[in-house]
């Protein structure tokens, strides 16, 4: 911004300059080729006898105009001269000063790209560590419903594994059973018992 | 006359059967002691009673002459006996024999109470132990009740197999 200011103000003092030689410039043109106008009362003007003659006369004339000639020719070199190398100060100024300005430009961008960069990766790391929290919360959730089948299953198998073991006892001790080797066992049960059979049986009667 | 009726009955059923016989032989006296008295007949043959009743009457009546009044005596020492007499009632998982039973009536006799009647039953349903039944009390130490208690340590045991 300030160095678009800064140009339209050299161009500007460029322009006033170059305005102001150019006027110069016509005022001469205007004055060389300008008829001087003639008095309005020659009559009045004394007659003054010319002290050079025609000759010399055409001669200084010649040289005058040859010698304003090459100064008009040499103004006008240097005025060109002037103007080549004003023009090529501003086109170097343009062409640093857009230089400048892209590179500026191409440095914001490059920031604003970078910026949108880091935010973007910010992001995209925050996205990432979302996914990788509910990816473990996931996994914590089928872990733990894993475990709870799994126990459930267990649980259900010792069930079906007691029930079938109880079937298979029930079912083959019904028919072999030997009271002569039970005796022992049946005294032992009653001594273990003693004390509360004993009880209830005192008590009640 | 004083006996000790524990040494006759173990068993409720034996209680009443000799209830039953001793009612039997009290009632044929009743009768042939009328009759005796009005025919003379001294042939009147006694009923057929058990062994137990018999030796019952023969120890019951060995120091005094049978005599109505002895009777029923012996009747009212038995029925107070099957009144008051504990009772229980223990259940095999077969029929169990005697020498099981006498030891079994002893243990209880010995340990829980002098007086008290053993009904044997047997259910094969029980597989093992014993459960006895005092009144409206059962102790179910039976082998099906202690699996069917502890089958939920099955798949412990078969694990450690």
């Amino acid at each position: 911004m300030t160095g678009t200011i800064f140009l339209q103000i050299f161009l500007f003092i460029d322009v006033f300059i170059i305005g102001g030689l150019a006027v110069i410039a016509l005022q001469h043109a205007v004055a060389h080729f300008k008829q001087p106008k003639p008095l309005a009362n020659d009559a009045q003007v004394p007659i003054v006898a010319d002290p050079l003659p025609q000759t010399v006369k055409e001669n200084l004339v010649h040289a005058s105009q040859t010698q304003f000639q090459a100064v008009l020719n040499q103004a006008a070199g240097s005025l060109q001269q002037d103007l080549k190398t004003t023009s090529d100060n501003i086109n170097n100024l343009v062409l640093r000063l857009a230089s400048e300005i892209v590179s500026n430009e191409l440095e914001r961008y490059r920031e604003e790209l970078s910026k949108l960069h880091n935010q973007a990766v910010g992001d995209l790391s925050g996205i990432k560590q979302q996914m990788v929290a509910h990816e473990t919360e996931l996994k914590a959730k089928v872990a733990q419903e894993y475990e709870a089948e799994k126990q459930r299953l267990i649980k259900q198998i010792d069930t079906k594994l007691a029930d079938a073991v109880s079937s298979f006892l029930l079912e083959t001790l019904k028919h072999n059973v030997d009271l002569g080797s039970q005796s022992t066992y049946l005294i032992d049960t009653l001594e273990e018992h003693k004390a509360e059979f004993a009880e209830e049986v005192t008590v009640e009667d | 006359m004083k006996i000790d009726l524990n040494d006759w009955v173990s068993s409720p059923q034996e209680l009443k059967s000799l209830l039953m016989g001793v009612r039997s032989y009290a009632h044929w006296y009743a009768q042939t002691t009328v009759k005796m008295k009005v025919t003379k007949d001294m042939s009147q043959t006694a009923p057929a009673v058990s062994q137990a009743v018999t030796d019952l009457l023969n120890t019951w009546f060995s120091q005094t002459p049978p005599s109505q009044t002895g009777l029923d005596e012996l009747l009212a020492l038995l029925q107070k006996f099957e009144s008051t007499a504990p009772r229980i009632t223990i259940t095999l998982a077969a029929a169990a024999p005697e020498s099981l039973k006498k030891q079994l009536t002893n243990w209880c006799r010995q340990n829980i109470d002098p007086n008290l009647l053993v009904d044997y039953r047997f259910s094969s349903t029980i597989l093992g132990g014993m459960v006895i039944r005092h009144r409206s009390h059962v102790y179910d130490w039976s082998f099906k009740r202690q699996i069917m208690a502890n089958r939920a340590n099955f798949p412990e045991v078969l694990r450690r197999v």
